[in-house]
């Protein structure tokens, strides 16, 4: 059995953040060792947390507050891989504004 | 007379030969709703008296020679996050469990118009699963049970449509798919399912997830069943800025050969019944199509975009949710901690994740046209148990090749049809992706293969009284 890749498993993970069901036919993680789970989350990772918590401040038990960490954490593990993808100051938004007038 | 498990085309023969009426074939499927859905927590609520009526309407119209065509007189059931007047939707959430929306979606509308009888809203996985739940057990309705095993999993978020299909109690209905809510149902309850492009259905009057990633579609008995019904609930809708002015309908090609391109990894370590189902399938297709081995999709990250798409537009969707904390009310732990990470994400990573979306689009589509199809099983494995995390459901199986992610966040169509047994007598599934609006060709492949087989056909176990 090929082993799964440190990106595949990072893709996976990044969509595991958003939704794990979006996973779909991504190939699955080996349950017993989640690695990048087992890190300490980045201080970015952390204070991006604590202002969600600042937010919502009376919401989260600690283990509440690990899991959101290690979520952002995640995702921010992929955000590498949308600034690695070339684009130029063109490539707008795939979605186009309209401006509305209504009835005169 | 049995019309539980008859497709539209029969029922519709049926009808047409005046050897049964609307009124009739309403009640038989309320009947069977109200007494079998339960069994497998499928349905949300019936939509009796308003069947009754559109029933009775359909009668007097058909009596008076007055056809509207294929789906005149034919009940269906909707997941219940698509708008209905005089009846709740839910959305699957206990927070919106009273929710009235006095209009209805866009899709029922267009169904109404073609003589289509509402029997029944269908269940869901709580907000179609964008908060994230890792079990079966998500939604106030309870797990979704597939009729074939009921200790097993229907899938999501069309939970409801998939087994209710599946269980003879409608014989269409309406889902939703963001990212594999059509086509897993479908394989899991071994029905056909068919996401359309996006765009290509109206979203007017659906529960928004991610506004530019959801699609409606249908789940039916055959590849034709939901063919017509695309071609009812298709095309432009000034209440939806994002439909296209595209209809949809069957035609009747006859390419000598289709180029199926097979995804590198799409069958390896996987369920060997999976597996083994796949390549019958493409077996017994051998003379209508040539099939490309180990093709790979461009290597772009697919993840990372749906990721950030879904995480920022379901938190904004859900802002009100997460504002006041009725989340905290949800069924699945799990999913009341959802949406909070999503906070995190700046407008900048967002916008950049849309703008590599359009390099995505127009690889993708370079890709894709290279072949008419790509083939791949729905599901690397059969549907997991629903006492059991997904994650722990079936270990080992860590192969397959990722196409519904990549495919839904592009938003071009795709197709499930059933195509054998595996593990626990539960169903299988084939998948067929295409290049945007080119659902015409996984029709005609699909009916081929339905002309072939008779996975389709069969019914499962009958329920103990």
């Amino acid at each position: 059995m090929d082993a799964m890749s440190r990106r595949a498993f990072a893709e996976q993970l990044a969509l595991t953040v958003a939704a794990p069901w979006f996973i779909e036919d991504l190939p699955k993680a080996p349950a017993p060792s989640p690695q990048p789970q087992q890190q300490e989350p980045s201080a970015l990772a952390k204070s991006l947390a604590e202002t969600v918590r600042l937010r919502y401040p009376d919401r989260f038990t600690a283990e509440d507050l690990i899991t959101i960490t290690r979520s952002i954490d995640t995702r921010l593990g992929q955000i590498e891989r949308l600034y690695a993808t070339a684009l130029t100051n063109a490539d707008e938004p795939d979605f186009v504004y309209s401006v509305y007038r209504g009835a005169d | 007379m049995d019309f539980a498990f008859l497709s539209v085309v029969e029922l519709g023969r049926l009808l047409r030969e005046k050897k049964t009426s609307a009124t009739e074939l309403a009640a038989y499927f309320l009947e069977r709703l109200e007494r079998i859905g339960p069994r497998y927590n499928a349905v949300v609520t019936v939509t009796r008296e308003r069947a009754l009526a559109e029933a009775a309407q359909a009668d007097r119209e058909i009596r008076q020679g007055k056809w509207r065509g294929p789906l005149h007189g034919i009940p269906y059931g909707v997941k219940d996050l698509l708008a209905t007047k005089g009846y709740p939707t839910t959305w699957g959430a206990q927070p919106y469990r009273e929710q009235m929306i006095e209009a209805d979606a866009t899709v029922v509308e267009k169904l109404g118009a073609a003589g289509a009888v509402l029997v029944a809203k269908l269940a869901m996985v709580e907000l179609a699963g964008g908060k994230g739940y890792t079990q079966a057990n998500a939604s106030f309705t309870g797990p979704g049970k597939t009729p074939w095993n009921p200790d097993y999993w229907s899938g999501g978020s069309s939970s409801g449509p998939g087994a209710a299909v599946a269980a003879g109690l409608v014989p269409f209905a309406i889902g939703s798919e963001t990212s594999g809510s059509i086509l897993t149902p479908a394989a899991y309850c071994g029905v056909t399912g068919l996401r359309p492009t996006y765009g290509l259905v109206s979203r007017h009057g659906a529960m928004a997830l991610a506004w530019t990633m959801d699609k409606l579609g249908p789940m039916g008995r055959t590849i034709e069943d939901c063919a017509i019904v695309l071609g009812v609930i298709a095309g432009k809708d000034p209440k939806d800025p994002s439909s296209v002015a595209r209809g949809f309908r069957m035609t009747t090609s006859r390419a000598a050969k289709f180029k199926i391109g097979v995804p590198k990894g799409a069958d390896k370590d996987i369920q060997p019944e999976v597996a083994a189902n796949f390549r019958q399938a493409l077996q017994v297709l051998e003379d209508r199509v040539e099939v490309v081995e180990d093709v790979e999709l461009p290597d772009l990250p697919y993840g990372a975009v749906a990721g950030m798409i879904i995480g920022a537009e379901g938190v904004s969707a859900f802002d009100d949710l997460l504002k006041d904390g009725r989340q905290a009310q949800l069924t699945a732990p799990e999913d009341r901690m959802g949406g909070y990470p999503a906070l995190a994400i700046s407008a900048a990573d967002y916008l950049r994740a849309l703008r590599v979306r359009r390099l995505m689009q127009r690889a993708l589509d370079d890709f894709l046209k290279k072949f008419d199809m790509l083939a791949v099983p729905t599901r690397t494995t059969v549907a997991s148990p629903i006492d059991k995390p997904f994650r722990e459901a079936w270990p080992g199986f860590t192969g397959g090749a990722n196409v519904i992610g990549p495919t839904n966040v592009v938003g071009v169509p795709g197709v499930s049809v059933p195509n054998g047994f595996g593990v626990q007598g539960l169903p299988t599934g084939l998948s067929f992706t295409t290049r945007a609006f080119d659902e015409g060709k996984l029709v005609t492949l699909g009916r081929l293969y339905q002309s072939r087989t008779d996975w389709h056909t069969r019914r499962p176990p009958t329920p103990s009284p």
